[in-house]
């Protein structure tokens, strides 16, 4: 290594520590041991360094992913809070566009709720009525999920810093509108060849995938990087996430949104 | 396995569940395959009737994969339903009427005509007039929850309560209703009911063959539990457990504070 990172703080011999991982397709070791015990701002700080560097090369910010909504991931964690991560442009997939096994590291899958926002939220602690009024309309989405950490070794702070283990996303076609289905009592299938492999409902994502975003946005006004108009939310998932397997196609439902596809390369 | 012996063995089980004591095992002491322990659930549910009770239905079990994987089998599991376990919505019941009781989250469906001969999946629709939230409380009457396949079926598949909520019309697609079970208000377990064979409806085809085999059938006005939707949670005191599914309404019973 050069003299140049020899002064490098452990956020940012973290943040280099996972670009790295990233550009070279390896999985590193956790960085929580080089950061400060469940320090929180410190492994966002890890986060930001990246993302700056992503939005300096040129990627697109379109939105945001919210992280560890289900009370059962946030016990395994030992968490009592969600977090977030970044979604830029090169992430998304179209419904059904084959994906090729290499784009992700150790990929999950998910579904979830997509919120697209018609405003930004500028306000300080925006509430409930601010995010509902913001949002413009609805889809069905698949999260791939992966981490650049080894085997998935990770607590919150790696995840975090990890930009919460985004990978890819899927949204669905159907645009639909929040009056058009029950955000609490929706039901979530996901199928792999007909199997049923995951279900859930709206109200497993923080009881309502509408006070992830609330939280969400909330916590972008703190740390100053506002929701805004146009941005893709993925709120979390409805229901247990699920390893993927190369070749086949999993197909998520939810109630009143319709359905949405991701297909994986053989190999 | 004669006479005497089923008599003995669906005696034990029933004593064990009038007088709330765990029982060791059957199958640790008696031989007994899948067929021959039906018959002694026929024969426990016999010892019910001839007492007074009624069967109102019947309740379906291993319907997850998981579930199923989980015990190292690969068909569903059929009860009975009897009138005394029948519990209304909204009630509150006294826990100590069970041994180590656990609650789960079920759809109910009511039939209008009788199935005895094998259906397909239109000709269960056709003969269901009504579907309903409901909780169904699980009971083993063996000690610890411990037991094989034959020891459960023996025991009328651990069924021991029931709570169905409002009969309503079929909706249009029940294939994946959100299913929400609270705990004093607090969510729980979330499911759909694609959890239940991909669509609740497959549970009662399989229903049918299975009383078909074990000499019964289902008959018009008697309900039927389609399965779990979620694992069962310990029942305990001073709960209120409900349930909520998409487009159905919601059911829920409350457990006595322990004395």
């Amino acid at each position: 290594m050069s003299d140049s990172f020899i002064n490098e703080t452990a956020v940012e011999s973290a943040a280099r520590k996972l670009y790295v991982a990233t550009e070279q397709r390896k999985p590193c070791s956790p960085v929580r041991d080089e950061l400060p015990e469940l320090d929180l701002d410190a492994a966002y700080a890890v986060q930001e360094i990246n993302t700056i560097k992503a939005l300096e090369s040129g990627r697109r910010l379109v939105g945001r992913k919210i992280g560890l909504t289900s009370k059962v991931v946030q016990a395994q964690l030992g968490v009592d809070q969600p977090d977030f991560g970044m979604l830029f442009a090169d992430m998304a997939i179209a419904d059904g566009e084959m994906i090729s096994m290499d784009r992700v590291q150790q990929p999950k899958i998910e579904a979830e709720v997509a919120f697209i926002l018609s405003r930004d939220l500028l306000m300080d602690e925006p509430t409930t009525a601010d995010v509902i009024s913001a949002i413009d309309y609805v889809l069905p989405a698949l999260e791939i999920v992966g981490s650049r950490i080894k085997d998935w070794d990770i607590n919150i702070v790696d995840t975090i810093a990890d930009n919460a283990s985004s990978g890819l996303f899927v949204l669905g076609n159907q645009k639909r509108s929040l009056a058009d289905f029950d955000s609490r009592l929706c039901g979530m299938s996901m199928e792999v060849q007909g199997e049923v492999v995951s279900t859930g409902a709206g109200a497993a994502c923080l009881g309502n995938p509408i006070n992830a975003v609330t939280w969400l946005a909330r916590e972008m006004a703190l740390r100053n990087r506002h929701l805004r108009a146009g941005d893709i939310i993925l709120s979390g998932a409805l229901g247990p996430m699920v390893k993927v397997e190369a070749g086949q196609t999993y197909t998520a439902r939810i109630s009143g949104l319709g359905s949405v596809r991701a297909s994986f390369s053989a190999v | 396995m004669n006479n005497l012996m089923i008599e003995q063995l669906s005696r034990n089980l029933d004593i064990a569940a009038t007088e709330r004591v765990a029982i060791t095992q059957l199958s640790l002491e008696h031989n007994f395959d899948e067929q021959q322990a039906y018959i002694i659930q026929n024969a426990l549910i016999q010892h019910r009737v001839d007492r007074g009770d009624s069967i109102t239905g019947v309740k379906m079990g291993f319907t997850s994969r998981e579930k199923a994987e989980q015990m190292g089998v690969f068909d569903r599991i059929l009860g009975r339903l009897t009138q005394s376990m029948a519990i209304n919505d909204g009630q509150v019941i006294d826990p100590g009427r069970f041994i180590h009781p656990r609650i789960e989250p079920e759809i109910a469906f009511r039939l209008s005509r009788s199935l005895t001969r094998n259906c397909d999946l239109s000709e269960v629709m056709m003969a269901v007039d009504g579907i309903a939230p409901a909780l169904e409380i699980i009971d083993s009457r063996y000690k610890n929850f411990k037991f094989s396949l034959a020891d459960v079926l023996a025991d009328n598949c651990s069924s021991s309560g029931y709570i169905i909520g409002q009969f309503i019309e079929l909706p249009a697609n029940i294939a994946n209703l959100g299913m929400v079970m609270s705990v004093n208000g607090v969510p729980h377990s979330c499911a759909s009911s694609a959890a239940i064979m991909g669509h609740p409806g497959r549970s009662i085809i399989d229903a049918v063959r299975l009383a078909l085999a074990n000499g019964h059938s289902l008959q018009a006005g008697q309900v039927l539990l389609a399965g779990a939707a979620t694992p069962a949670i310990p029942l305990e005191p001073g709960m209120h457990v409900s349930l909520e599914i998409e487009s159905l309404g919601s059911v829920s019973v409350t457990t006595s504070a322990a004395k």
